[in-house]
């Protein structure tokens, strides 16, 4: 409890009163981009800050969108930070599908959220992960 | 088929308090910078729990600050977000909030909502900020996992392989992410337990076109080191129960250990039993392997883990054994105290007064204390009944049948070795009336009646017994059905007219069954006479109650214990013997002209309108009666497998609560005697059943 109180002051000095409008600015700039959002080329996937259950049906869309497209499809995961099991589960299925088909999935940037949300799902075989993600 | 979740409040709120306190123990540990990942996850596991158990009881307000809290908890975890004063401050004003709304729930007072979305707010400013300033933080280094992905061609290590360990099979059902329950997060959990291989599988992910984004597709087989205790990966589980099939089993090493090394199990090891009133988590899930010797501490052995010294304050466990060990002592204790008894009650003299004042507060303590250990023995019956919903659902599901489940009485206590045996009796009694008693949902409307059918399964104590109810709404026994399979069958002759209580008897004889065509679920035959059987084993019995078109009622009466019957002691000659109180339907004294006598030796008595065959005790034991005249003794009139039979004995000597000692372990099974007590003279007296008696008397009648 003694480091507690010592710190409870230090706290509301490092935060005066202005700091609260700018937060609120960030989290609606998350909230905004935590859309998948579509990226200018199609053949090209942005995948967003948070690919959960609350986006799973936005990014199912952008994914069924793409999964039978001939071109080599480019998964942009940089911006990634948080990915659930309905996120994966996804990602999953279109890989698998579109490697059936004998279309390609290249993956670009860098999540750790992925790396580890797919190692602890034991889906990295199947998202391709393995060789793929940095490239 | 709604469970009354207000009964677990008090142990929601208890735990929750207990997990707070434990919770705010590891910040207060918490290192600035280098945070220790075992306090990460302790810390990570109370606001789970929390919010889990706030979400299950509709406390929206703690769940949706929990959630906020775990998210953020969440990246801590994972080491994408350092540990700074700020953030540990935040923790713990976090914990202060959660304390004040549970309380406030608790007390059924109104949450101090600006407080709780103030704090809220800080705490996704906290979350937000992390995600734009650090996004290169990821460091799995400094994460508390290590999990080694079994690869296609690799496997686990070799050195892993040696080692006892645990294979969990976890199959989520479709619904399971829909309630927020995350696999994901569930394996985090059991990642942070130990070296955590996991292998998944896909085979049912549809195309993804045919993927609903909020199913769950997936189903994981996982290993997981031995040591690591059962307890601590069901609880990663606990609250995706109802929402998943899981196993777990055991492996044994396959070299590494000597044999002997995991085959003697010490005591504490040897199924534990949930002596506190813990949710039902841990009981329901059907095989326990045997759990590893580490404390139930869902943190992995580390001394200074706080969760085992405070989480689990409010409860110990104990094994079974060391129970029954100590309920077998106050046995003797019980004995050795009626003899006392008896000896005082021959004492004369100036202190005789005062000695037996003395004996009878220990007669009064004794009972306390043998009332005081059976309690720690019984568990509430909700154990049992909470397997019911689900294979409610499933099976109205496969049949077609609208069906609602009603719970009464869960937390009715009995013993724990009856509530093990009654498990199996009651599944078939269900089965039964959602197979063969709810009619289907046209029938039931064509009867005048709602689609939906009501199962009801209800128990209460009655006297030293416990009952329990299994009834429906359904369309009762079809006597003219069951008559005419009985005709066919020959065990009623063509002409015969039978009462209902007959007819009822009928469905209790092996092999009897009038379902038209066997289904998987029922109509074999072999369900009733397993069913009654098994109740009869428990010292219990089942009575059945219909009526066509309004339902059929199953009635079981068990003694809450099977250590312990409330017995009448007679006497027949210089023996005494314990007829058990629940057999016993009234005791009388008999009028010469109450006796016919029939062909033969047999004689039958008259009561209320029937007419009862007589068993001579003394003639059955081998005793020489006080006298052989009827009206010059007492008949007790009692009760088995639905006869009713007179015993004839010399006199009634009182009522008493008898410790059991069971014959057949001590000596061998006799056809009549259901086992043996200690009188307080130090004598034996035999404890006698019934239905046997009934056996043994018609054979020798027959001979």
């Amino acid at each position: 409890m003694k480091t507690r109180k010592q710190q409870t002051p230090a706290r509301k000095r490092a935060r005066p009163g202005p700091a609260k409008p700018r937060a609120k600015a960030s989290v609606k700039a998350r909230a905004a981009r935590s859309r998948v959002a579509a990226a200018a080329e199609y053949g090209a996937l942005t995948l967003g800050v948070e690919c959960t259950a609350a986006e799973a049906d936005a990014l199912k869309a952008e994914l069924a969108r793409r999964v039978a497209a001939s071109e080599p499809i480019i998964v942009d995961v940089s911006a990634l930070r948080r990915i659930d099991t309905a996120g994966l589960q996804l990602l999953a299925a279109f890989v698998r599908d579109r490697r059936t088909g004998g279309r390609i999935v290249q993956w670009r940037g860098q999540a750790a959220a992925l790396e580890l949300a797919a190692g602890l799902l034991g889906l990295k075989d199947m998202l391709e992960l393995a060789g793929e993600v940095g490239r | 088929m709604t469970v009354d979740l207000t009964q677990f409040h008090d142990a929601f709120f208890e735990e929750s308090f207990e997990a707070l306190d434990a919770m705010e123990a590891a910040l207060l540990k918490l290192d600035v910078g280098s945070p220790e990942p075992e306090l990460i996850n302790t810390i990570f596991r109370v606001a789970h729990s929390i919010k889990g158990g706030s979400a299950t009881f509709g406390f929206s307000e703690i769940a949706s600050f929990t959630h906020s809290l775990e998210t953020l908890l969440d990246e801590l975890r994972s080491g994408t977000m350092p540990v700074t004063v700020a953030l540990s401050d935040l923790l713990l004003k976090s914990v202060d909030v959660m304390r004040a709304m549970l309380r406030a729930v608790q007390a059924k007072q109104p949450i101090d909502s600006q407080r709780v979305s103030d704090l809220q707010f800080d705490l996704e400013v906290a979350i937000a900020h992390k995600s734009e300033a650090e996004p290169a933080a990821a460091t799995p280094a400094g994460a508390a996992w290590i999990v080694a992905a079994e690869s296609a061609a690799g496997g686990a290590a070799p050195a892993a392989q040696q080692a006892p360990r645990w294979r969990i099979r976890f199959h989520p059902y479709r619904e399971l992410l829909a309630r927020g329950n995350d696999p994901l997060r569930m394996l985090r959990e059991l990642a942070a337990l130990g070296e955590l291989a996991v292998r998944v599988d896909a085979q049912m992910l549809p195309a993804l076109a045919e993927v609903n984004p909020q199913d769950c597709y997936l189903a994981w087989s996982l290993e997981l080191p031995g040591e690591v205790p059962e307890d601590a990966i069901r609880q990663v589980f606990e609250w995706a129960e109802g929402d998943c099939d899981l196993s777990i089993e055991r492996l044994p090493g396959e070299q590494a250990l000597p044999a002997g090394a995991q085959d003697a199990p010490t005591p504490v090891q040897a199924t534990p039993a949930p002596v506190s009133a813990a949710p039902p988590a841990s009981a329901q899930h059907g095989a326990h392997p045997p759990p590893a010797p580490a404390p139930a501490s869902p943190a992995p052995a580390k001394p200074e883990a706080p969760v085992s010294a405070l989480g689990d304050s409010g409860s110990i466990r104990v094994s079974v054994e060391k129970i029954d060990e100590l309920m077998n002592t106050v046995g003797e204790l019980v004995i050795t105290q009626a003899m006392l008894s008896q000896l005082g009650s021959h004492f004369d003299g100036p202190d005789a007064e005062k000695l037996r004042a003395g004996l009878g507060q220990l007669e009064r303590n004794m009972r306390e204390l043998q009332e005081s250990v059976m309690r720690v023995r019984m568990l509430p019956i909700t154990f049992v009944f909470s397997r019911f919903p689900r294979m409610v659902r499933d099976l109205a599901q496969r049949l077609g049948k609208q069906i609602e489940l009603k719970l009464t009485g869960e937390q009715t206590e009995l013993d724990k070795t009856v509530l093990e045996k009654i498990g199996d009796p009651l599944v078939h009694l269900v089965r039964n009336s959602i197979d063969h008693g709810i009619e289907s949902p046209e029938a039931r409307i064509a009867a005048g009646k709602p689609a939906e059918g009501t199962v009801h399964l209800d128990a209460c104590h009655r006297g030293g017994n416990i009952a329990v109810e299994v009834s429906d709404d359904g369309g009762g026994l079809d006597r003219d059905r069951i008559l005419a399979k009985a005709r066919a069958r020959g065990l009623v002759g063509p002409n015969d007219t039978l009462t209902d209580p007959e007819i009822h008897e009928l469905i209790f004889v092996p092999g009897f069954s009038t379902a038209e065509k066997t289904t998987d679920l029922s109509g074999r035959g072999v369900g009733m006479d397993v069913v009654r059987r098994n109740v009869k084993e428990l010292g219990g019995k089942i009575e059945l109650k219909s009526e066509p078109g309004r339902g059929s009622r199953f009635i079981i009466t068990l003694p809450l214990t099977l250590a312990i019957v409330d017995g009448q002691s007679v006497a027949v000659g210089t023996e005494t013997y314990i007829v058990p109180l629940i057999s016993i339907v009234e005791s009388m004294q008999l009028k010469a002209t109450g006796i016919t006598r029939l062909s033969g030796h047999s004689e039958v008595l008259s009561f209320r309108g029937d007419y009862l065959p007589i068993i001579r005790l003394h003639e059955l034991f081998g005793v020489e009666p006080r006298s052989r005249a009827l009206h010059e003794g007492l008949v007790v009139v009692a009760e088995g497998d639905g006869r009713r039979v007179g015993l004839f004995v010399d006199d009634l000597l009182g009522q008493q609560q008898v410790v059991i000692k069971s014959l057949e372990a001590n000596y061998g099974h006799i056809e009549g005697v259901s086992g043996a007590t200690i009188l307080g003279d130090g004598s034996v007296a035999l404890i006698l059943d019934v239905p046997g008696l009934i056996r043994a008397a018609s054979m020798r009648t027959a001979a």
